[in-house]
């Protein structure tokens, strides 16, 4: 298989970076996208240039740490899905596949494809956890959490923060990210004492970090590798008002 | 208090918005009476409007809707502006049609399309019945003024009823989603509840659409 | 320099051990703690635990990681489960059945005192991490859902869906967040550990390099903490992040942490196959699995048909048929080699013949497919991605593949490695899980190691370094560290030979997949030992990094881990070699029945390897194993 893969190049954060063009062969329909892109790096180090710099790590769909704009969608052509879990047999032979890294005042690109995500580390220090100290833990059974309690917070609780949300969204806005996590805790009985201090601390985070209000085009819960919902979004909104109201 | 933009600014969008989708309801109503027989129409529509002017609840509800649509307009301003802000790199390649549609993509130039057909459409009616601009409206057999046909002549021109007609098709898509995205802003979450507003929304924004853009053509053709 | 290893288990009954050890440990009062400084490599579960707890106790953290955030790290990968000994389920379950179980499922290569502190403490650990706000799986009652879980016959694995390991470290991330928040944990991403500074035979900080600049960093503290994760990735293919390294473990290793059973590696019965030679992992299916999926091959070989039209009949569940009472829960050491077995003799199936069947119809026909959802629906999804392939409608295809290390840093009762001040918690430390890990207990010992025992035995050194004056980065030792590091990163950069690294790690991978991986003997592992020592050399002399040093650099960052990677293959080759039985996931050909069942050698190798590196060979110490509460048994779960 043969494909011209079209990838941003910007060396450094100061650089102003292009798209650069690449013939790549001796490509698999079972290899997976990433393993395109190291084939393509092993080419490149033999021919004695600098390796494309882009971000992986589990790859297998759950370490957030992957994601890449694949002709004009966040971690490619397919829904819900990471850029790790994308396959070449997902593409053409012969096509022409461009990318670029995910784009967000919020996440500058550090190099080529990688972005700093550190912002959305940020919310999470505003609030993102329960306050108890190792050891000061009642009895796992002692408060009961009825099943679809448990279910919708593990719902939320499944993202991955992979930024996919941030990327494609045209307002760069967390909204998604940030609502799945308040919506995790904030459901959860352990999670009340906190509830609207949580809400508040994490949404002015998110405002401080640069990013943009959410407008409702629904293209993160597509991209959403766990298929976290928008309605988080609307709940986030509810307790937003309600911690204004209550807290 | 702390204001968080990223909430008030919506709030006031929502807020405004959904407002708007209440008028639109008593508006188009009015606007059925078009439909009626000349006689009867032009009696009753010039009599609803002297109603209107004369109510003092109805002056202060008529402010409020000004407001609106001037709040509407420049919240959408500033988190346009906002949200230009935070992604000012755009992708090069971007396929948002495949995530999300059109409409949801383009609020603003929708708004903006809106925006035109209001001004127009002050001008026409507003201007000329409440700030006297222009050649002065008749007085009916009742003594009211006469605005049916005022609506009546303008709708005799083609051009101005197409104008009417087509700028109704960005109205549809807006309400369409503006009254989805209204609701879940406001923090209205229930699953069904949204699939349910999904559904209204469409049939709301159908009708209006339909509704405001027919009767131009009825009028025309009457 | 030799030493006599102490592991320092504390007097008393079994079940009093850990309390008695917290009776005598020394304590620091809250003001002194803010005075020591305590450095930890590694934001998993045990890392992001043991910094999380020791920020809360009062002393100042500094945590690094290599992942861009401290939420990447691998225990995010971890499928299945939790272990804990709550007998919610009332099937008979205690801590003493759970010691017992982890300590027969390592076939009696551990410390009885250590795995009893781990069952011991796994109840309070669910406690925690509820508390938390892990969504675990409820009844709809409201109460915990258990699961079983391979080597054991009560249902004790806690869960959340196929996510467990996510949501545990998110939990510990956001726990470690919360310090970060409160100014007393420091935290450093995109930062790799280079290199250990010992002063005066302590550990007194780390050369780190940072990631994105390329600049060499010394960081000097009164105590260091490894939490590193495991290193199977010397295979190349495992079930591993491809950042995972044994680098900092060898760095240790090198400046005299003796290194315990190196060659104790878990080969994951239930990964998807290699397809291709440009494969750059093979992905975990949980083996939770294989609860309801059952494994067959074919009893014909090379069978051409496709898995659902064989008739019954005509297939092999040879997990069901060698191990009756255990079926296809049987650990994972032995469900791995079975397969292998299977596969070397021809039966394998899918194209490369390399695969087994995991078949739900069944569960399927009993349980209904909403059920079968509900309980595995994202690991379904998960293979449909990767293979396009609807496992509801037809068997998945499962192989073996490297996934855990037993091995790892030697440590003591107080997880303190040979080096006084420098600790090793979760995967990178031998400790808790013998020759093989049960399931579910990977997530268990991170945990406990990081939340539960370091923070009460650091304290015992710690309250030493009071007395002592802080060691500072202007100390000499971090020159010199400093600057071997940066001759070894020149030294990679200017080869400039031939080959890409990636082919001397598919090389390395080839040699230790062969000779020491599922099953070894000594010829082959003479011969591993001569070829990787070969492809050292050839690596040296020929590997091609481009790119600078002093920028970041993705492929350099690749190389130095490899060229860690290529020693630590020859030390494990050389602990296979010493140890010549066959127990858990070690399987000598040489020492098996002759229905092909380990045979262990408790009379000569009851002990832990523990290695000293002295330069370029590698010393063997012994840890004698002292079973004083149960005897050990032939390991049978047939």
């Amino acid at each position: 298989m043969e494909v011209t893969f079209k990838i941003w190049r910007q060396d450094g954060s100061e650089d102003k970076g292009a798209l650069q063009s690449y013939e790549v062969d001796g490509l698999s329909e079972d290899m997976s996208f990433l393993e395109a892109l190291d084939h393509l790096n092993e080419q490149l180090v033999l021919k004695g240039e600098e390796v494309i710099a882009f971000e992986y790590d589990c790859r297998e769909g759950i370490c957030g740490q992957c994601g890449v704009f694949i002709n004009g969608r966040a971690h490619g052509p397919h829904d819900n899905m990471t850029t790790c879990q994308l396959h070449m047999r997902s593409f053409e032979n012969g096509s022409t596949i461009v990318v670029e890294p995910w784009r967000a005042a919020s996440f500058p690109v550090i190099k080529d494809l990688i972005i700093d995500r550190s912002a959305f580390d940020r919310i999470i220090e505003h609030g993102a956890y329960i306050s108890a100290k190792t050891g000061t833990a009642p009895e796992a059974n002692a408060i009961p959490i009825p099943k679809p309690v448990a279910d919708a917070a593990m719902d939320a609780a499944a993202c991955i923060g992979c930024g996919a949300c941030v990327a494609t969204c045209k307002n760069s806005s967390a909204a998604l990210f940030t609502a799945a996590k308040i919506n995790h805790l904030n459901k959860l009985p352990q999670g009340k004492a906190e509830q609207h201090r949580r809400v508040i601390g994490m949404t002015d985070q998110m405002k401080e970090e640069g990013f943009g209000s959410c407008t409702f085009t629904g293209a993160c819960e597509v991209e959403c590798p766990e298929g976290i919902s928008i309605t988080n979004i609307a709940e986030m909104n509810f307790r937003f008002i309600k911690a204004k109201i209550f807290g | 208090m702390r204001i968080n933009p990223l909430f008030f600014r919506k709030t006031i969008l929502a807020g405004t918005g959904l407002f708007l989708c209440i008028f639109l309801i008593v508006h188009l109503s009015a606007n059925c009476i078009l439909l009626l027989p000349e006689d009867m129409a032009r009696e009753m529509y010039n009599a609803y409007s002297k109603t209107l002017r004369d109510s003092p609840i109805i002056k202060a509800v008529a402010y409020l809707l000004y407001l609106s649509i001037l709040f509407h307009v420049i919240y959408a301003i500033l988190i346009t502006i906002g949200n230009r802000k935070s992604k000012p790199q755009k992708y090069e390649v971007n396929n948002a049609r495949e995530n999300s549609t059109w409409t949801s993509q383009n609020m603003g130039l929708i708004g903006t399309m809106i925006l035109l057909f209001i001004i127009v459409h002050l001008a026409n009616f507003w201007a000329r019945i409440k700030l006297g601009m222009g050649e002065s409206p008749g007085i009916d057999a009742m003594g009211n003024i006469d605005v049916y046909q005022v609506t009546y002549s303008l709708f005799q021109n083609i051009y101005y009823v197409i104008f009417y007609t087509v700028l109704m098709i960005p109205l549809g898509l807006h309400l369409n989603h503006g009254l989805k995205s209204g609701f879940m802003t406001l923090g209205f979450y229930h699953k069904n509840g949204l699939r349910t507003l999904a559904k209204v929304s469409l049939i709301y924004a159908a009708i209006m659409a339909i509704g405001f853009g027919i009767i131009p053509f009825i009028v025309y053709f009457k | 320099m030799s030493m006599q290893l102490n592991s320092k288990i504390p007097e008393g009954r079994l079940e009093d051990k850990w309390r008695n050890y917290q009776l005598h440990a020394q304590l620091i009062n809250p003001a002194n703690k803010k005075k020591l400084n305590v450095i930890v490599v590694g934001s998993g579960l045990s890392g992001a635990g043991a910094a999380a707890t020791l920020a809360e106790l009062g002393y100042d953290v500094q945590c690094f990681c290599y992942q861009d955030s401290a939420r990447r790290a691998h225990s995010v990968a971890a499928q299945g489960g939790i272990n804990a000994a709550k007998n919610y389920q009332h099937d008979g379950d205690s801590v003493w059945r759970m010691f017992y179980d982890t300590l027969k499922g390592g076939d009696f290569r551990s410390r009885e005192a250590n795995v009893y502190r781990l069952a011991e403490l796994s109840a309070p650990l669910i406690d925690h991490y509820v508390q938390q706000g892990v969504p675990f799986a409820r009844e709809y009652g409201g109460v915990l859902v258990n699961r079983s879980f391979g080597g054991v016959q009560v249902q004790r694995t806690f869960y959340a869906r196929g996510q467990t390991g996510q949501q545990l470290l998110l939990a510990a991330y956001s726990q470690l967040y919360k310090m970060v928040r409160a100014k007393k944990v420091k935290m450093y991403p995109r930062s790799e550990m280079m290199d250990l500074v010992v002063v005066d035979g302590k550990a007194k900080g780390i050369i780190v390099r940072d990631l994105v600049t390329g600049r060499l960093k010394r960081y000097a503290a009164d105590a260091v903490v490894l939490a590193t994760g495991g290193y199977s990735r010397v295979f190349r293919l495992s079930t591993l992040a491809i950042g995972c390294n044994g680098s900092a473990i060898w760095k240790a290793h090198k400046r005299g942490a003796y290194f315990a059973a190196p060659s104790f590696t878990q080969i994951h019965p239930t990964a998807l196959p290699q397809t291709s030679e440009a494969q750059s992992k093979l992905t975990l299916m949980s083996e939770s699995l294989r609860n309801d999926g059952r494994i067959w091959v074919p009893l014909q070989k090379d069978d051409p048909r496709k898995a659902n039209e064989i008739p019954e009949t005509e297939r092999d569940y040879y997990l069901e048929r060698r191990y009756p009472s255990f079926g296809n829960l049987a650990p994972r050491d032995i469900a791995s080699r079975a397969a292998k077995e299977r596969i070397d003799t021809g039966y394998g199936v899918g194209r490369l013949k390399n695969a087994v069947y995991l078949d739900f119809k069944h569960a399927i026909g009993k349980f209904g497919l909403e059920t079968i959802k509900d309980r595995y629906g994202n690991l379904f999804n998960m293979y449909k991605k990767i293979t396009g392939i609807d496992a509801y409608q037809e068997p998945m295809q499962i192989s073996p593949a490297a996934h855990f290390s037993m091995g790892g840093l030697w440590v003591d009762y107080e997880l303190m490695t040979t080096i006084p001040g420098l600790y090793a918690v979760g995967e990178c430390n031998f400790s808790d899980h013998g020759a093989n890990r049960l399931g579910a207990n990977s997530l268990l010992q991170a945990s406990i190691d990081g939340y539960f025992v370091l923070p009460n035995t650091i304290n015992n050194y710690l309250v030493n370094a009071l007395k002592e004056e802080h060691t500072t980065t202007d100390h000499p030792e971090f020159a010199r560290a400093e600057s071997e590091v940066e001759e070894h990163i020149r030294r990679i950069l200017s080869v400039n030979g031939t080959k890409t690294v990636d082919h001397f790690h598919r090389e390395l991978g080839k040699i230790m997949w062969q000779e020491c991986a599922m099953s070894r003997n000594k010829p082959g592992l003479e011969d591993a030992i001569r070829k990787i020592e070969m492809l050292k050399r050839e690596f040296w002399r020929d590997v091609k990094v481009t790119g600078a040093g002093d920028k970041m650099n993705p492929e350099l960052e690749k190389a130095y881990r490899l060229a860690d990677f290529i020693e630590l293959g020859i030390l494990m080759c050389t602990d296979a070699l010493e140890r010549e039985e066959s127990c858990g996931a070690h399987f000598r050909e040489e020492y098996q029945t002759e229905d092909g069942e380990a045979v262990r050698n408790d009379d000569q190798y009851s002990y832990v390897s523990a290695w000293e590196y002295a330069e370029g060979r590698f010393e063997l110490h012994k840890e004698d194993l002292e079973f004083e509460n149960i005897k050990p048994t032939v390991r049978s779960y047939k």
